[in-house]
């Protein structure tokens, strides 16, 4: 199994701890060219997609291995065993920050620490718990996926997968930004908003970092609070931002956080 | 007038700052949505998208734009005012400001088309499903056929372990019977009482009847799961071979009266052991089930073209009921006769062995005129 491939990983900094950059539902690891950058003097930093996103190998999507987010949570595991080195730190936004979770405790004591960007665990309410969303909601978008389905066809495929010998250009990147295979996206879509993993954040000992988006309709502020309440170690930070996307629409802000944050391991790189 | 033509435009159009709201809109959009400018204006764009419109804004659209500069042709539905859906086709562009980041976003009405690709969609859904009925329905058939060859194959295996179990079984047990026989023999060519002798009988005919019972079994064994049942065929004299039987069963069934009729003249192409065996069967089935007050007939009949032999008994009428299974193995006519019956295979392989001569066997049972099997041959 060629991970490279599979995951279109690419390492780039420098340092002996190492941070693992894990894009959420919709996109794909060019979500980070505005955050990732402002950390390679002094860590290492591992830069994936998600397969069946971006420019991941679409032919390794297994219906039944991506049919819970745990098959994704493997491939981290895959990623982190062979692409980190030193202490790893999971940087995940939105979805992939549960998909970290999910690796952690597969792997307990692997993962030293998480950046959660606009996390959820859980986006349909439930009896005395508030996601913002209700069942009909989720059908909603995946009918409005299913809408988009005619802006995908077969003959675009080859130029969004690109060649696998080719190196991935960053703008073959933005070419294939936001784009997904149409039943990839609507499984994905599924696993994603239906998913409840109250229960594996609930007591989770390893430090977090909540990111959290003062205006955000997908994870909506009661949801970063319910996190910190339930993450004994977690350090809560509400980031003044519209949207789902801070690291996008707010770098700057994200960063100082994350520097503060991620001090103790910069340390160790400078030591 | 760019003013007048920006309201005008046969599409509605809006600026929006980065975060969504909306900084202007044309008179089409207030129009096509139930707001007025104003109101539309300080409301983000995002909001008058369904819940589901709001999420894809959030995870695809918001993020497109701000990578890509741009999208095209993605399919909305908005709401109007009263809380109808209105479907759109959204472009949007990102230009830089002296000092900030605007969207312009023009959005197309596209109700009709949106039914017709909804139609396509639900096609192309019910093909896919079709298709993947049809693969699902293709793999259980190759499982199934797959399944069905296993069980062919085990009970060809179970076949041939009983096959060849049987013949086994019933040559082991030959020896012994035969050593038993010729023990009898001896002992009986001596003095012996009256108490004796009868003891001797019962050793000599009891061993003769196992002896059919094994060579039932074997037949069986061979007709059922085996190869069928082989004849060797040559020309014979049936009324001595069926003569001789008769003088043979004689000393087997010493409490019946056989008496044997020859019919016509000729000779027929039979195995003669096997015609010995089916007399021999049916002989032993009228001794056990018919009235031994009355004489056993036995009758050969040679004629054109075919010949046959008969075996006929006085004794109770088969009830109609059982007429039809009475070939079947394992199967009786009545309880009676306990203490002489075989273990049900007798008429079975009679019918067998007539049909391997290219013939068959018939039964007719009433009150008045007794019982007779008939077999017929067609081998001359």
């Amino acid at each position: 199994m060629d991970l490279r491939h599979r995951n279109n990983v690419n390492v780039l900094g420098d340092g002996t701890a190492t941070l693992v950059f894990s894009h959420g539902f919709g996109c794909n690891q060019a979500m980070w060219n505005d955050l990732a950058p402002q950390f390679l003097k002094r860590f290492r930093v591992v830069l994936y997609d998600l397969v069946g996103a971006g420019l991941s190998d679409l032919g390794a999507f297994d219906k039944a291995k991506y049919s819970a987010l745990d098959g994704y949570a493997r491939d981290l595991n895959e990623i982190i065993d062979a692409f980190a080195e030193g202490p790893v730190i999971l940087v995940g936004h939105s979805v992939s920050a549960m998909i970290g979770t999910l690796a952690d405790r597969l792997a307990p004591g692997r993962v030293a620490a998480h950046v959660m960007i606009g996390p959820s665990p859980r986006y349909i309410d439930a009896d005395g718990y508030v996601g913002g969303f209700k069942r009909a909601d989720i059908d909603d978008l995946l009918d409005t996926l299913d809408s988009n389905y005619l802006g995908w066809s077969s003959a675009m495929a080859p130029v969004i997968m690109g060649a696998p010998e080719q190196p991935a250009l960053s703008e073959t990147l933005s070419d294939s930004f936001c784009r997904t295979e149409p039943d990839i996206a609507k499984q994905f879509a599924r696993v994603t908003f239906l998913s409840d993993n109250r229960q594996d954040v609930i007591g989770l000992t390893t430090p977090v970092l909540i990111l959290q988006s003062s205006d955000d309709l997908i994870a909506p502020v009661v949801v970063g609070e319910y996190l910190h309440s339930v993450l004994p170690n977690s350090t809560y930070c509400l980031v003044d931002n519209v949207g789902h996307c801070p690291h996008m629409s707010a770098p700057q802000a994200c960063a100082a956080a994350m520097q503060d944050f991620l001090a103790p391991w910069a340390i160790a790189c400078a030591g | 007038m760019p003013a007048e033509l920006f309201d005008n435009a046969a599409c509605a159009l809006a600026v929006a700052s980065e975060d969504g709201t909306i900084l202007q809109a044309n008179a089409r959009f207030s129009e096509w949505l139930g707001f007025s400018v104003a109101e539309l204006c300080g409301r983000r764009f995002q909001d008058l998208l369904t819940i589901g419109g709001r999420i894809f804004h959030q995870t695809h659209l918001a993020p497109m734009l701000r990578m890509h500069g741009s999208v095209t042709e993605v399919k909305l539905d908005m709401l109007h005012r009263d809380g109808q859906k209105l479907t759109v086709l959204l472009n949007g562009n990102k230009r830089e400001h002296a000092d900030a980041v605007v969207y312009d976003l023009a959005l197309f009405g596209t109700t009709d088309r949106d039914k017709y690709e909804r139609e396509l969609l639900n096609a192309r859904n019910l093909a896919e499903a079709l298709l993947q009925e049809k693969t699902a329905t293709e793999v259980a058939l190759q499982q199934a056929q797959a399944d069905l060859n296993e069980a062919y194959a085990i009970a060809q295996r179970r076949a041939l372990f009983a096959e060849q179990m049987v013949a086994i079984v019933s040559h082991d047990l030959k020896n012994p019977l035969t050593a038993i026989r010729m023990a009898s023999d001896f002992l009986s060519r001596g003095e012996r009482t009256a108490k004796e002798r009868q003891l001797l009988g019962h050793i000599g005919q009891s061993s003769e009847r196992a002896q059919r019972m094994i060579a039932d079994l074997l037949d069986f064994t061979q007709a059922r799961v085996g190869h069928g049942i082989t004849i060797k065929a040559a020309p014979l004299d049936l009324h001595g071979v069926i003569h001789r039987a008769v003088d043979e069963l004689r000393v087997a069934f010493p409490a019946a009266t056989l008496e044997h009729h020859a019919e016509g003249h000729g000779d027929a192409n039979l195995d003669a052991d096997r015609v010995q065996q089916i007399i021999g069967n049916l002989v032993a089935n009228s001794v056990a089930y018919g009235d031994l007050q009355r004489p056993i007939t036995i009758t050969s009949r040679l004629g054109d073209g075919a010949c046959a032999v008969s075996v006929h008994n006085h004794g109770t009428a088969i009830p109609e009921a059982l007429l039809d299974g009475l070939f079947e193995p394992m199967t009786r006519g009545t309880d009676q006769g306990s203490d002489v019956r075989s273990v049900g295979l007798g008429l079975y392989i009679v019918r067998e062995l007539a049909k391997v001569h290219g013939g068959d066997v018939a039964v007719s049972s009433c009150a008045t005129n007794g019982t007779c099997f008939t077999v017929t041959f067609q081998g001359r």
